[in-house]
C-alpha cells in the first residue's frame, strides 16, 4: 500500500493519538546544519558557480577561496565540466559553496555476479528501490576496493563511493570494509529487555534516494512493499516510511529532523562500525540522502558518521 | 543395585547423545553469527575451515551412539560411548586449559559460556554412566521390562545431578522466557485490524466510514494506524496498540484541510 504523504501522516497520526502535530524541535545545543545544495552546473568559474536546482531553478554561488571540489579525485573548483551533477556545502544562507561533490554516487548492495579480469563488473542488487545495477571497478581502483571487499563473490556484501561518468558508474574508494558474512546471514541484534531506548546510536551512511530524507531498515514488510525490509543487526524499533527521524551527528554535533522515505534494505545488512570521530558503536541505523548528509557536517568520500538517532 | 542405575542411566545417555548431536547440527548448520562457530567446542583447536566438518562429525558420531545403545545388542555398542565420553572428559579438560574463552559446544550454541567445572564434571557423570551401562551389558528391553520405584528413584538421582551441572540450563530457561518488546516484534497488520473491528471505537465510527477498506496503513513502534475513507472528504484515523489481549484503540476524524474534528476528544497517549 504506497504512502500519500509524509504530512499527511504526520497531521494524522497527532489526530489519532492526540500529540503535537509539528515535527520535534531541536534543542539549543544542536548546531545549525549546513546548507546543501543540489543539482547540474551551468557555469562554472574560479569564483562562481551556477547550478540548475530539481525545481529547474538558477541558484548562483560564490566560490570561498578556500574551497575544495571532488570528481573522482581533488579537482579544482573552476575544473569541473558543465552538466555535472553537483551536491555543494554552502555557507551564509546557501551563498558561498564550500566543498563540491561532482557526480558522485554510492554503490552498495549485494554482489549477484563478478565478471572481467583486469576491470571488473560488478551486478549489483541494491534494493528494492534502486533494484540492480552494473557498476564497474576500474584497474587502477581495484587494488583498494579489493583490500578491503575480500570477497568479491555473489552473496556477498559491496559498499563503495565512486562516479557517475557518462552514465556509467565506477566505483573508485571502498565505503568500509565487507562484512564477513553473506547479505543472508545477518546477526540477530542483542536482546533488548526493558522495551526501546530512546536514543540509539550506530553509523549513519549516505545513499542515493529519490528525495530529501533517511532510508530506515526497520520498516514492516507489509506497508512498504519491500520484501527485504526488517533487517537490522541493530534493535531497531518498527517505523513507518513518513515517520520522522532526529539524527544527530555525534562528530561535530549537528541535528536535523528527517522524514524516512525509503526502505533501507541493504543498509540494516550492515553491522559495521563508522571510525570518523571514535569508534561508533556497532551496526548501521540510518541512510540519508546525499543532500541531508552533507547538510548534517558529513564528508561523501568519506562516506559515514557517528550517529545518534532518536523517535519522533 | 549397579543394575538398576545402568537401566536408569541407558535412557539419559540417549537423550544426551540426541540433543546434543541435533544441536550440533542445528548450529552448524545455521549461517548466523559470523565466527560464532569458532568460539564454540574442541573443533576451535582445529584450522577454521575444518570447523564445521569437525562439528558435523561429533554431531553424526553422538548420532550413532544413541541408535547403538538403543538398538545394537553388542558389547561395542556399549563401550563406544564409554570412549566417547572419557576422551570428551579429557578433551573439555585440554580445552579449558588451552582455550578458556571458548564453551563447551556440547549443545551447540546454548553451550557458549566458557568451559567451567560443572562441564567437565557432568562428562565424567556421564563417563560413569556409561560404564555402568557397559558393565551391566543394558539393552533398551531391558529398560522396559525393568521399571520400578527403584529405577524412578535412580532415574530422578541422575537427571537431577545432571540438571545442576549443566550451565546451558541457565541460558535456555532465559531464552524461553525472553520477549521481545513490541516495537521489535514483527506483528501482521490483519491481527490488528481485526483488533481494530472489535473495539468499540470501530463501532462508534462505523457510520461516519464511506469504506471498510483502509484508504491507508503504517506502523510506529507499538501503534498501527488505519485510515479509512469518510463522508464529505474526511476521514477517520484509528490507532490501535499492538500489545494485550484487548489493546487501546484511538479514534479520530480529520477533515482534509488537516485539523482533527471535534466530534471526540483525543486523549494524550505518547507513542
Amino acid at each position: 500500500m504506497p504512502y500519500r504523504s509524509v504530512e499527511r501522516r504526520r497531521v494524522l497520526a497527532a489526530a489519532a493519538l492526540g500529540r503535537d502535530a509539528e515535527p520535534p524541535r531541536l534543542s539549543a545545543d544542536d548546531g545549525v546544519p549546513f546548507d546543501a545544495v543540489t543539482g547540474v552546473i551551468l557555469d562554472v568559474s574560479p569564483h562562481l558557480i551556477i547550478v540548475e536546482d530539481a525545481a529547474g531553478g538558477q541558484r548562483r554561488l560564490v566560490i570561498a577561496p578556500w574551497a575544495t571540489a571532488w570528481r573522482g579525485g581533488p579537482v579544482a573548483p573552476a575544473d569541473l565540466p558543465v552538466g555535472a551533477r553537483v551536491v555543494i556545502r554552502a555557507l551564509k544562507a546557501g551563498t558561498v559553496a564550500e566543498r563540491i561533490w561532482a557526480d558522485a554516487t554510492r554503490l552498495t548492495g549485494t554482489i549477484k555476479a563478478v565478471t572481467g579480469r583486469r576491470d571488473l563488473t560488478i551486478v549489483l542488487d541494491m534494493g528494492a528501490h534502486r533494484g540492480e545495477r552494473s557498476i564497474t571497478v576500474p584497474y587502477r581502483s581495484s587494488g583498494r576496493i579489493r583490500v578491503r571487499h575480500p570477497q568479491l563473490e555473489p552473496g556477498y556484501l559491496f559498499d563503495a563511493i565512486g562516479m557517475v561518468d557518462g552514465g556509467a558508474p565506477l566505483a573508485l574508494l571502498p565505503a568500509t570494509s565487507q562484512p564477513p558474512y553473506r547479505a543472508a546471514a545477518v546477526p540477530p541484534p542483542p536482546p533488548a529487555y526493558r522495551g526501546v531506548q530512546s536514543k540509539i546510536s550506530g553509523t549513519a551512511v549516505w545513499g542515493d534516494l529519490p528525495e530529501r530524507g533517511v532510508a530506515y531498515p526497520m520498516l514492516e514488510t507489509s506497508d512498504t512493499g519491500c520484501a527485504d525490509a526488517g533487517v537490522s543487526c541493530v534493535g531497531l524499533p518498527y517505523l513507518a516510511l513518513g515517520s520522522t527521524l532526529y539524527v544527530r551527528n555525534v562528530c561535530d554535533g549537528r541535528a536535523d529532523a528527517l522524514p524516512i522515505v525509503a526502505c533501507g534494505c541493504v543498509t540494516g545488512r550492515f553491522c559495521d562500525r563508522c571510525l570518523e570521530c571514535g569508534t561508533s558503536p556497532r551496526g548501521r541505523i540510518v541512510e540519508l540522502s546525499a543532500a541531508a548528509y552533507v547538510e548534517l557536517g558529513g564528508d561523501l568520500i568519506k562516506g559515514c558518521f557517528n550517529a545518534r538517532i532518536g523517535l519522533g | 543395585m549397579l543394575s538398576t542405575i545402568a537401566a536408569a542411566a541407558l535412557p539419559v545417555l540417549v537423550v544426551m547423545l540426541l540433543l546434543g548431536g541435533v544441536a550440533k547440527i542445528v548450529t552448524a548448520g545455521g549461517d548466523g553469527t559470523p565466527g560464532a562457530l569458532g568460539r564454540l567446542g574442541p573443533a576451535v583447536l582445529a584450522p577454521e575451515r575444518f570447523v564445521k566438518p569437525a562439528m558435523l562429525i561429533c554431531a553424526c558420531g553422538e548420532l550413532g551412539l544413541a541408535a547403538g545403545l538403543i538398538a545394537v545388542d553388542h558389547p561395542a555398542a556399549r563401550w563406544l560411548p564409554v570412549a566417547f565420553f572419557a576422551v570428551a572428559t579429557y578433551v573439555l579438560q585440554d580445552l579449558r586449559r588451552r582455550r578458556p574463552d571458548v564453551g563447551c559446544g556440547c549443545f551447540g550454541e546454548v553451550s557458549a559460556a566458557p568451559v567451567g567445572v560443572r562441564s567437565i564434571l557432568r562428562a565424567a557423570v556421564l563417563t560413569a554412566a556409561a560404564v555402568a551401562v557397559a558393565v551391566e551389558g543394558t539393552t533398551g528391553a531391558e529398560v522396559v521390562a525393568g521399571i520400578s520405584w527403584a529405577f524412578a528413584a535412580s532415574l530422578g538421582g541422575i537427571v537431577v545431578l545432571l540438571l545442576a551441572l549443566s550451565p546451558e540450563l541457565e541460558e535456555s530457561l532465559a531464552r524461553l522466557r525472553y520477549r521481545a518488546p513490541c516495537e521489535l516484534r514483527p506483528l501482521p497488520p490483519e491481527r490488528a485490524l481485526s483488533r481494530l473491528r472489535a473495539s468499540s471505537a470501530w463501532r462508534t465510527h462505523a457510520v461516519l466510514l464511506e469504506s471498510h477498506e483502509p484508504a491507508d496503513m503504517w506502523r510506529e513502534l507499538c501503534w498501527r494506524f488505519f485510515v479509512f475513507p469518510a463522508r464529505n472528504g474526511a476521514e477517520v484515523v484509528f490507532a490501535v496498540y499492538l500489545s494485550g489481549r484487548r489493546p487501546a484503540v484511538r479514534a479520530a476524524l480529520v477533515t482534509p484541510d488537516g485539523p482533527p474534528a471535534s466530534l471526540q476528544e483525543s486523549m494524550p497517549v505518547s507513542a
